[in-house]
């Protein structure tokens, strides 16, 4: 009993049986002209073809192979209508197996061999006779005893310690909008870098000289959300942008070691380390986060409303009231300089696997821990 | 799917079932099949033996776009040889019904069988072979041609060249999605060519293999079948798959596009279903990941 017709007999209509000739025939049909040939004399070739054993008609054989591979194909491509036609043709198609797997045409493209021609290969890709042929030419840059331009110019430090530099990726207040648009961003919880992070808003990189998050003022005019938000840089328009809704803006500094912890919680907090303190800013930027225009974190906090009334007289806006606002509590909510999350502190310990917080209790690293 | 089972609805031999849970009560006596049915299948099939009780129904746990509909298929049953249509399982379509890339499982097929082949060929070279420090003849005078060592490569038992040097890695990972997509890929051919059947659970009337054979053959689930699982496998289809050659049976974390396509029929349970359906539908709509998969997510399935 053949299983194959049966069981597609009980679920769809009998498909138009192909005729018993092709049912059978085996994998390679023999070609006539080279069975013919052998242990033969030369002459009629022809003739002789009829002498081997009956060859299926090659006509028949191809045009069942050529369907089946033009068939597999138009199913991989999507049968020319979409997925239900696709779905459709394969179930008219044999059984797929191991054996009638290929990938498709043109994905695996041989690679070039050189010196594989007849008479032991002839010049391999590598020119006639000189130095290309023979390998012997010199270095990169040399101008045939000429002082080569790339010492001929003189040194300047444009690119002077350019690895070790600060690097902020920038944050367009358009991308801003478009996470809190799609809800992968919470504008009712302060949003921090670990927030970006997780809505996969920014990627950054501490082992790469990234010390954060610039905000840039990219989508200023179209941005409508009111957030509190923590940035390690923004500019001017971007700041106006942000209070202008009603929202707060605060820069804070992390130093490498607290930006991967913030940037990457859960792989920290499996290591067992306490959280550390986050350490204050070098000299040079102790400068920018002091100073309230920049809403610095190290800025007097009595300086940032005059700073906010300064803003929007430039700017042309009217300065909303937070304080009347129902999610003043939340707007309002800041970090302290040495905290690196919001709700825990430096020293504990968290245990994930166990949910539990561990907090030292020890004089000195009580005192080391809140100084 | 839907096609044929609503074929199989108006058939007289489907329709009875409908009637028996619209009307709660089983039909004692043998029902007749109507003899308006002119399919040449339903003339074959015998009507079940056993009282029908209410139809198993699966629906999908998870949402379906709203532009796509389910693809559906039979729940059948181990307890009895005739209880093919024990109910109607809904299945999700972008599980079971994704575009068909035979590529992607020549793709995955290939990773499979070569990702963890280790190639221990290892031949000397000259410099490995012993001996062939010492110039054999001078270099002038003998007649013969010059020389420097006996184990140079033009030499018989002088080391190889570009030989296979050491133990070689073939190790290669392709993206999770695309090992997801060419699950994806064989369950759908599966599916779509009529070789894939789900069954409500494992049990079985005895721990005979031959039964299970025998039920194998008489639904023409074809030469070797492969069943799935996903919670702890009765006893009896243990014992029964045990002794079979042509029959195995695999916990559902173990399923892989090699065994799907080298048996030519699958059998999943309802739990298998739903099972894969949570685990493959997870990677079209989550982010990037953070950190390995290894470290805790929360919503990781």
């Amino acid at each position: 009993m053949d299983t194959h017709y049966t069981t597609r007999h009980l679920t769809r209509p009998p498909l138009p049986r192909s005729p018993p000739a092709l049912s059978h025939r085996p994998a390679r049909p023999p070609r006539h002209g080279r069975v013919a040939t052998v242990g033969r004399g030369g002459g009629s070739g022809g003739r002789k073809a009829t002498r081997c054993s009956p060859p299926l008609l090659p006509l028949q054989a191809g045009c069942v192979r050529q369907r089946e591979r033009a068939a597999m194909a138009a199913a991989s491509r999507g049968g020319g209508g979409g997925g239900p036609k696709a779905l459709e043709l394969l179930r008219a198609l044999p059984r797929v197996s191991l054996v009638n797997l290929r990938p498709n045409p043109g994905a695996k493209k041989s690679e070039k061999r050189r010196g594989r021609g007849r008479h032991g290969g002839k010049k391999s890709g590598r020119g006639h006779k000189g130095q290309r042929q023979r390998g012997t030419r010199p270095r990169l840059g040399f101008e045939g005893g000429q002082t080569p331009f790339y010492l001929i110019i003189p040194k300047y430090g444009y690119n002077e310690g350019h690895s070790r530099r600060r690097q902020y990726h920038p944050l367009s207040l358009q991308k801003l909008q478009y996470l809190i648009d799609l809800g992968r961003v919470d504008p009712t919880q302060p949003i921090d870098l670990t927030q970006l992070t997780n809505a996969r808003g920014v990627t950054i990189q501490p082992l790469k000289r990234d010390y954060g998050v610039q905000l840039v003022e990219e989508g200023a005019d179209i941005f409508s959300a009111k957030v509190n938000i923590e940035v390690q840089m923004a500019s001017e328009l971007a700041i106006a942008a942000i209070e202008k809704n009603g929202g707060v803006i605060t820069t804070g500094f992390y130093d490498p070691r607290s930006l991967e912890i913030l940037c990457k919680p859960i792989p920290f907090f499996l290591r067992g380390q306490p959280i550390p303190k986050r350490m204050l800013p070098p000299e040079d930027l102790v400068r920018y986060y002091t100073d309230a225009r920049n809403r610095g974190y190290l800025a007097n906090p009595s300086n940032i409303p005059e700073a906010r009334l300064e803003l929007a007289k430039k700017y042309g806006y009217v300065l909303p009231d937070i304080s009347k606002d129902e999610l003043f509590r939340m707007l309002s909510t800041r970090k302290d300089p040495r905290q690196i999350f919001f709700g825990l502190a430096p020293g504990w310990v968290v245990n994930m696997s166990e949910k539990k917080i561990l907090k030292p209790t020890d004089e000195r690293l009580l005192r080391y821990y809140s100084s | 799917m839907i096609r044929a089972g609503s074929r199989l609805w108006s058939r007289g031999a489907a329709a009875r079932a409908l009637a028996t849970s619209a009307g709660r009560l089983g039909l004692t006596e043998a029902p007749v099949p109507s003899p308006h049915v002119v399919d040449a299948a339903s003339q074959a099939e015998k009507p079940p033996l056993v009282t029908p009780s209410a139809p198993v129904l699966r629906d999908c746990c998870l949402a379906i776009p709203s532009h796509r509909t389910a693809v559906q298929a039979w729940v059948e049953s181990l307890r009895h040889y005739e209880d093919r249509h024990v109910g109607l399982a809904d299945l999700h379509p972008d599980v079971f019904a994704v575009m068909p890339r035979v590529d992607i499982l020549h793709t995955v097929a290939v990773w499979q069988r070569n990702y963890k082949r280790i190639s221990y060929a290892k031949v000397k070279t000259r410099a490995e072979v012993r001996g062939g420090g010492k110039k054999p003849w001078a270099q002038k005078g003998s007649g013969r041609a010059r020389h420097g060592s006996i184990r140079s490569p033009l030499w018989r038992g002088g080391g190889i060249i570009h030989g296979p040097r050491g133990p070689t890695s073939y190790y290669y990972m392709l993206p999770m999605k695309v090992r997801v997509l060419g699950l994806k890929v064989a369950l759908t051919t599966k599916l779509m060519q009529d070789n894939l059947h789900i069954v409500d659970g494992l049990d079985m009337p005895t721990c005979d293999p031959q039964y299970l054979a025998d039920l194998a053959r008489y639904r023409h689930w074809g030469q070797s079948v492969l069943i799935v699982d996903v919670n702890k496998m009765p006893e009896n289809i243990m014992k029964a798959t045990a002794s079979l050659k042509t029959i195995t049976l695999v916990p559902a974390l173990g399923l892989n596009v090699h065994s799907i396509l080298k048996h030519e029929t699958l059998v999943l349970t309802l739990d298998t279903v739903a099972f894969l359906e949570e685990k493959l539908l997870w990677h079209d709509s989550r982010y990037t990941a953070l950190h390995p998969f290894r470290l805790p997510y929360s919503d990781f399935p």
